[in-house]
């Protein structure tokens, strides 16, 4: 083993050591959430004799006593700090992730396995806000997605609308003459075909474009590369080697916020959720209501409810203060079977 | 000549590559830019001033054939992530050299243009691989070849289907040496005769001398040249590679000034 290969090692454990301590905070933020405190000193002195047990020659009981002991003082000022969550679905550095960091830097991202989870962790308060992707422009809508806020008790508080800009990252240091695998989730691989393909790199479907980032950092295989954001680059000590590797720069993916409070801001913009009467006509009489007032439609959906039943999705541009968008809002609710105000607020774009 | 069927001028109209506004071939073309991307900071520097300047596209090598293997060998994709920054900051077009057959690929992601270097103009394998991209190829002159082995190995980039080559005189290895090389000068009108395909001037390789570098630029605008390649560092004191033949920004900003006139008065002259 040279001195150079001893150096990346020791690079890769340092990045591992912070990860996991990141991890731990995480874990720490959200006991704190949930409102069972651990009993400190118990826990203090739990750790502390399992530590003195497992530790060796190289690390004595009192550097660990020590290093725990920080680890833990620092745990314990987490709460005077008042950080606010907002869970995403995915690991670190997924787009969701990149969407809410551009929607408020300030707020700690929490990454859930599943979308419910981001929705149930809103709703029972552990999370303050919630982040989850509704569309997109090359895929479509995210049909699970839109299951979950028709059942959740929630208000949008803002929206965002990302350009998705895929990069290639690979190992630090890694040439790029041996590269022949790309892992990433199957739809950013498709979206950067052609790229691979003038590269001679064989793509190969990963569940997740953060979580295959994640894996290249952790197991290091062979001549592999991921397509993921740049956060991942950051998140994961990879190294970007090239930039904007899609095939077509229309790649856009619009997310929205939720909270368990209404917005108090006015907002510009308004999402609705109603369903009408299974008759002629009905549908276009809700949307006559907003034609007469000139207000401008972003987004109609319609979601299945039950066979044969439909319920609609609608997003106009508008504000809470408007006259015109409280009356509109008020002649809808009388010709709709089903109606509820998911919220004003307002939407930011990124390129 | 025989062998000269893509390259050669018979009945062909001269060729026009178009690279992003500009027309090689048709609009003088000056490629100025650093010898060796050596950080983002100098690149973006360089680039800026060469943009004011009033050159057309950044030249700047980020894999680099050194005499050494001690010397610096440049940032590798990392100097190409520079200069893709430096065309978005200038929107200058992006000429670097391609060295390796397995880089070819990799270099066409970054650069407008690809140039071929002196030392690899019969690297055949070189020439096929940049024969299949669809990016213009910067083919320089052997230092120690001949123009019609010059002008066999544009047959090699055109036969692979690339038909957008540029040919780049820049200097052959003779007995003197008080220059670096010699530059050949009647090389552009004979290119002229001989082929369909733009030729443009590299003094700075040539003389390797900054004082020399004026005069041979506008002798070879006179001599019909469709552009020139021009080695330009911010601070020439600190560069990494060839800090002896580069000029500094300001000497650029003159020069231009001279080869614009020049340009013009070269108009009224031939039609």
């Amino acid at each position: 083993m040279s001195l150079d290969d001893i150096k990346k090692k020791l690079d890769k454990i340092d990045f591992q050591i912070l990860k996991l301590l990141n991890t731990r905070m995480e874990l720490d933020l959200k006991s704190n959430k949930i409102g069972k405190h651990l009993e400190d000193s118990q826990l203090t002195a739990d750790v502390i004799e399992k530590i003195r047990i497992q530790s060796g020659a190289l690390i004595t009981p009192q550097f660990c006593e020590k290093l725990f002991k920080d680890i833990i003082s620092e745990s314990k000022k987490l709460p005077s700090k008042g950080y606010q969550l907002i869970g995403f679905q995915g690991d670190h550095g997924a787009y969701s992730e990149v969407a809410s960091r551009i929607w408020n830097k300030n707020l700690i991202p929490i990454p859930c396995n599943e979308f419910t989870e981001v929705f149930s962790s809103v709703t029972s308060g552990l999370f303050d806000f919630g982040i989850v992707p509704v569309e997109n422009t090359l895929g479509g809508i995210v049909s699970q997605v839109n299951q979950l806020i028709l059942n959740a008790d929630l208000y949008v508080i803002g929206a965002i609308e990302l350009s998705i800009h895929h990069c290639l990252l690979g190992l630090p240091g890694a040439d790029h003459r041996e590269l022949r695998v790309v892992y990433s989730h199957y739809q950013a691989l498709e979206q950067c075909h052609h790229f691979l393909l003038r590269n001679k790199l064989e793509p190969v479907p990963y569940y997740d474009t953060a979580g295959a980032a994640k894996m290249l950092a952790e197991k290091a295989p062979k001549a592999a590369a991921v397509v993921a954001s740049n956060l991942c680059a950051e998140l994961y000590n990879l190294e970007i080697i090239k930039e904007n590797i899609e095939d077509f720069n229309q790649n856009k993916t619009r997310f929205l916020v939720f909270a368990k409070q209404e917005n108090k801001a006015a907002g510009s913009k308004c999402s609705i959720i109603f369903s009408t009467e299974h008759k002629a006509g009905t549908l276009f009489r809700v949307l006559e209501v907003f034609a007469s007032k000139g207000l401008n439609l972003t987004r109609i959906e319609s979601i299945p409810n039950q066979l044969g039943s439909f319920v609609f999705f609608l997003d106009f541009e508008g504000s809470k203060n408007d006259e015109n968008v409280v009356k509109a809002l008020e002649e809808v609710k009388k010709i709709t079977t089903k109606f509820r105000l998911m919220g004003f607020y307002d939407e930011c774009k990124e390129e | 000549m025989n062998n000269l069927k893509l390259v050669g001028s018979k009945n062909k109209k001269r060729t026009i590559i178009k690279i992003d506004n500009l027309e090689v071939g048709k609009d003088l073309i000056v490629i100025a830019g650093p010898c060796s991307v050596e950080s983002e900071e100098q690149t973006m520097i360089t680039a800026q001033k060469v943009k004011e300047a009033g050159a057309h596209m950044l030249r700047g090598g980020a894999f680099k054939p050194r005499t050494s293997p001690y010397a610096f060998q440049g940032l590798g994709i990392k100097g190409l992530r520079i200069l893709e920054k430096a065309k978005q900051v200038t929107g200058l077009p992006i000429v670097t050299e391609v060295l390796d057959p397995r880089d070819v690929s990799w270099v066409c992601e970054f650069a407008d243009v690809l140039q071929i270097g002196t030392r690899n103009m019969q690297n055949f394998s070189l020439l096929k691989e940049v024969g299949k991209v669809n990016k213009p190829v910067l083919l320089k002159r052997g230092m120690y070849s001949t123009i019609v082995e010059w002008l066999g190995s544009a047959e090699y980039i055109m036969n692979e289907g690339n038909a957008n080559v540029i040919l780049c005189e820049r200097g052959i290895r003779t007995f003197e040496t008080y220059t670096r090389n010699t530059l050949d000068l009647s090389a552009v009108p004979a290119i002229k005769e001989l082929t369909h395909l733009p030729v443009i001037v590299d003094p700075s390789h040539a003389t390797g001398k900054p004082s020399l570098i004026e005069p041979m630029c506008l002798a070879a605008l006179a001599s019909g040249a469709d552009g020139l390649t021009v080695e330009v560092h911010h601070n020439p004191a600190e560069a990494l590679s060839d800090k002896d033949q580069a000029l500094t920004p300001k000497e650029f900003t003159l020069l231009m000034k001279k080869i614009k006139k020049l340009h013009t008065f070269m108009g009224t002259l031939n039609y």
